[in-house]
């Protein structure tokens, strides 16, 4: 279990379009990252720290599993 | 011009870095009948020429891109950005490590002159650095 590898995918993408429709750029701005790292999320190129993670749950008002999860 | 800041400033330090290497590599031509105190000079004043020749090109390139596209692009810098240039820095380290210890054997075993030694040890780390911007664009691609 401990070596098998997880995808955390995510939902930013869709809360994204969800919240009228905001922009790659806003949604930077909201948590202090550059949009190339929005992009790099949304593509699951990238996995976000924690931290990072509860800014941007925080970001669109949502619980962190709601906005990452594990792809069984 | 559609490419975002950090590739744009990777190639600047790229091309930078290339060009000082080149400049070097004409004016060390005759390294071997040089003495130490030129070929320090030549080995300095290529590392200051890579130094101004990436901060003009990255301000120039910069310029350039916003007029082109019309809005100016924020260098912000995050976690990711953090990681990469750790990824980078591993690679470059482990490349001029490598380096520095087939030099010091070639030195001490097999008679390479310490001309050819500052030489290579300079373009080692030329090399390690120009490494290390090519992992961080395939990081950022």
């Amino acid at each position: 279990m401990a070596k098998k590898k997880i995808h955390i995918e995510n939902s930013v993408r869709k809360l994204r379009f969800n919240n009228n429709e905001m922009t790659q750029q806003e949604l930077a701005d909201l948590v202090a990252i550059s949009r190339q790292t929005v992009v790099a999320i949304e593509k699951y190129k990238y996995t976000p720290s924690l931290e990072l993670a509860f800014k941007i749950a925080l970001a669109f008002n949502k619980e962190i599993q709601e906005v990452f999860f594990i792809n069984q | 011009m559609n490419m975002h800041i950090k590739l744009r400033n990777t190639l600047a330090e790229i091309t930078g870095a290339s060009v000082a290497m080149i400049w070097m590599w004409y004016n060390l031509t005759e390294a071997s009948i040089m003495t130490i105190k030129s070929v320090s000079k030549v080995l300095a004043q290529g590392i200051g020429i890579s130094i101004i020749v990436i901060i003009a090109l990255t301000i120039l390139i910069n310029i350039f891109s916003s007029i082109v596209t019309g809005n100016y692009e924020k260098n912000i810098e995050d976690e990711r950005d953090k990681l990469y240039e750790l990824y980078s820095l591993q690679l470059s380290s482990a490349i001029f490590g490598i380096s520095i210890v087939i030099i010091l054997v070639l030195l001490g075993w097999f008679n390479l002159t310490i001309n050819t030694g500052l030489i290579a040890i300079t373009f080692s780390g030329f090399i390690a650095s120009i490494a290390s911007l090519f992992l961080k664009i395939y990081l950022y691609k």
